[in-house]
């Protein structure tokens, strides 16, 4: 197209169980460290399950903020608010600037921390009324948002588990056809009693620290937070004066068409994302030099998201690792917390590992990367992000 | 713009006989406050297998889908674009009433799967085989602006050439509460259910068209003098001018508050017929979806019928295009522009 325009990465923010802040993920990824602890904030009786919790209450969150108590909010509100502060920070985005600025968010879990507490006030009594109005996915955004101001445009993206990778491609493709040139985009999801029961039910959760691509791999371990970044045009940023980090450089999401909770065997949902995210990029899959895998530690995901790859790559498959096993399975958020550490990887110059694995997969699945690999060049990194019912998304981060 | 993008289909689940147009002829009148949808017969749509598996509003996406598919004769859209409010809210009831009521014992995955909002376009990706593009919205009462939204960028960019797009709504008695208690809707309102599905090709030969895409714009919290800079991009984009429009649809019911976010039409688009859709297809989440789809019929029959307009006698002409306004108490505000073809 002769109207796209190259996608820069001008800020970033991330909250998750592996660290507050970016610096503070960072340092867990580099001392190959974990997030993943038993339970301890959300209130349920399946204490049994290790999770990524983000290491903070919602008060101490409301404290952080400057929220009041009388003031109704949910958990993935106040993850979502720290991320974006971080994010809008970095990039040094000024109240004008959000006035022309696009807000495009993923979640699907929304409000539910709250309403899953008072869904019998609800129905009885008058008393917590104030959280009808928290607990859709638009109104988690909105509120998200409006703390910061008011943005030109807001929307939500729901794709369960690829929700913030399409945010991501959502807020790229504004930029690319020139309908905005500072769109901030990413995910937010805390972890409820709702969706941790629904994965129970659907029997993909760990009992144990999860380990993707593993052969004793046994399910996911759920985590919470979210990552915002902040993309913008190069005319704008230029004119703000502000430093590029990265570029998006491609986006694809293509459809499984399989299986509501199951990933065809073959990984084709997966093989089209990542294909398609290559052309839109213009590079050929020797370009790629790491690849964020989606890699649950589900048996069913990952060795059909190894057979997709293998498809793809074939000789020329790069380095790759799960982080899930650092930050849990951040659901919503994990296309964002999972793009950020993308960045980190890129800006640093390391591969992330992918903490737990020991035994290969004896189908022959990717081995995955276990060195740090410090000092390494890396220039395109491909990120994968996929959701129940086959919403397989692709990212591709570059360098400058 | 190079090429156009044009609506082959409109398919409407709603209180109004489904799957048809009658209403602009014969439209329902309730009482009630709150309305479900008249159904039609699913089995022409799905095997009865299929159908125990799958709550309303599933059923309900996959029939106004597919008659929209048939309709447009088109297999494999490149984009399944939905909006949704709440989703599957009778699934997501029943899995929280469940859990709060009995515990975090056995709980049933199916009603956990439906309740996620995606549901509805993966299940017309398995259903009709469709690979490509997949998404999903929920921006309350924005969420199918949205997704008709994002299908314009990609049309804009060369992405795709067909899309289809849905809003998709329902309601329980319990959800309607909430809805009620919320204050998301005005009181005089009835709260209704709805299912819409539009189909949106930019080569479609000889096949029958319904109107063109002109463009569309969501802006938050935008002020008259942006929504109304926005209105004549969108026109002027267009080759239109004001007097071109054969109307304006809105979302406007009766209620002050409601009203109060299109008080701006009257000067700024003076003379223009305004149009609403709520008295006959109620309002929810997903209501702003039948504005965009009794426009489309509008247009394709080339008259505006009286029951669109308050104290009209008669039919109006459609004029060269119409806008569909749809604000969000004050701060969500959308324009989608029409064309008669």
């Amino acid at each position: 197209m002769s109207d796209r325009r190259s996608v820069h990465i001008t800020g970033a923010g991330i909250v998750c169980a592996a660290g507050l802040d970016a610096a503070q993920v960072l340092d867990t990824l580099l001392s190959v460290d974990t997030g993943i602890a038993p339970l301890k904030y959300l209130k349920t009786a399946h204490s049994e399950f290790p999770v990524g919790e983000v290491k903070l209450s919602d008060e101490q969150m409301r404290i952080m903020l400057g929220i009041p108590e009388n003031v109704p909010t949910t958990r993935t509100s106040l993850e979502a608010m720290l991320a974006l502060r971080q994010a809008l920070a970095q990039s040094g985005i000024t109240a004008s600037d959000i006035h022309r600025a696009g807000f495009v968010s993923g979640t699907t879990v929304g409000g539910m921390d709250m309403s899953e507490c008072h869904y019998l006030d609800f129905i009885e009594n008058e008393r917590y009324n104030a959280y009808l109005r928290t607990h859709d996915c638009g109104s988690c955004s909105e509120m998200t948002a409006e703390h910061f101001g008011d943005f030109a445009f807001i929307t939500t993206i729901s794709t369960a588990c690829s929700s913030a990778a399409n945010a991501i491609g959502l807020a790229t493709e504004m930029i690319r056809a020139g309908e905005a040139d500072i769109v901030v985009a990413g995910g937010c999801e805390c972890i409820t009693r709702f969706h941790l029961n629904g994965f129970n039910s659907l029997m993909i959760l760990d009992r144990n620290p999860c380990r993707p691509f593993d052969a004793q791999r046994a399910g996911l371990n759920l985590g919470e937070g979210a990552a915002y970044i902040v993309l913008e045009s190069e005319d704008s940023a230029r004119r703000r004066g502000v430093k590029s980090l990265a570029r998006i450089t491609g986006y694809a999401n293509a459809c499984d068409a399989f299986h509501q909770t199951a990933s065809s065997p073959d990984g084709e949902g997966a093989y089209l994302s990542m294909k398609a995210a290559l052309a839109d990029a213009g590079l050929r899959p020797e370009d790629i030099d790491y690849i964020n895998a989606h890699g649950t530690g589900t048996p069913n995901n990952d060795l059909s998201e190894s057979r997709a790859m293998q498809r793809l790559f074939g000789e020329h498959l790069p380095p790759v690792s799960s982080t899930k096993s650092v930050t849990g399975h951040t659901t919503s958020a994990s296309g964002a917390i999972e793009t950020v550490i993308c960045l980190l990887a890129l800006r640093a110059g390391f591969l992330p590992v992918n903490y737990g694995w020991a035994t290969p997969m004896p189908e022959g699945g990717v081995i995955p990367n276990m060195e740090l690999s410090r000092g390494i060049v890396l220039k395109h990194i491909l990120c994968n992000s996929f959701g129940f019912g086959g919403n397989d998304s692709s990212l591709i981060i570059s360098a400058l | 713009m190079s090429s156009q993008i044009f609506i082959t289909s409109a398919q409407q689940i709603s209180i109004q006989k489904p799957l048809c147009e009658e209403w602009m002829d014969s439209p329902v009148y309730y009482e009630e406050k709150f309305v479900r949808c008249v159904d039609p017969d699913f089995r022409q749509f799905i095997s009865a297998g299929e159908a125990r598996r799958m709550g309303k509003l599933l059923k309900r996406a996959l029939a106004t889908s597919l008659s929209a598919l048939k309709e447009g004769s088109v297999e494999h859209p490149d984009a399944i674009i939905t909006g949704t409010g709440f989703g599957s809210v009778e699934n997501t009831e029943q899995f929280l009433d469940a859990m709060v009521r009995q515990g975090e014992g056995l709980l049933k995955p199916t009603q956990f799967m439906q309740s996620t909002h995606n549901t509805t376009s993966s299940l017309i990706g398995i259903h009709t085989g469709s690979h490509g593009y997949n998404s999903t919205y929920s921006q309350k009462f924005l969420s199918f602006d949205s997704a008709l939204y994002d299908a314009w960028l990609q049309f804009r960019l060369g992405k795709i050439r067909t899309a289809l797009v849905g809003g998709h709504d329902e309601m329980s008695e319990v959800f309607h509460g909430f809805i009620r208690k919320g204050g998301f809707i005005c009181e005089k309102d009835i709260c209704s259910e709805a299912a819409v599905s539009v189909l949106f090709d930019n080569d479609p030969g000889e096949r029958k068209v319904l109107c063109a895409l002109g463009g569309v714009s969501i802006m938050n919290n935008p002020g008259e003098r942006k929504i109304m800079e926005s209105v004549a991009k969108l026109l002027a984009d267009n080759g239109l001018d004001i007097r071109d429009l054969g109307g304006v649809m809105t979302g406007m019911n009766g209620c002050a508050d409601e009203d109060a976010a299109y008080s701006w039409i009257d000067s700024s688009l003076p003379g223009i017929p305004e149009l609403r859709y709520k008295h006959i297809f109620g309002a929810g989440f997903s209501a702003p979806a039948l504005g965009v789809y009794a426009v489309c019929h509008c247009l394709s029959q080339g008259f505006i019928p009286s029951v669109l307009v308050d104290g009209a006698t008669g039919s109006l002409d459609c004029g060269r295009a119409i806008l569909t306004v749809n604000c969000d108490e004050r701060r969500h505000c959308s324009l989608v522009l029409l064309k008669r073809v």
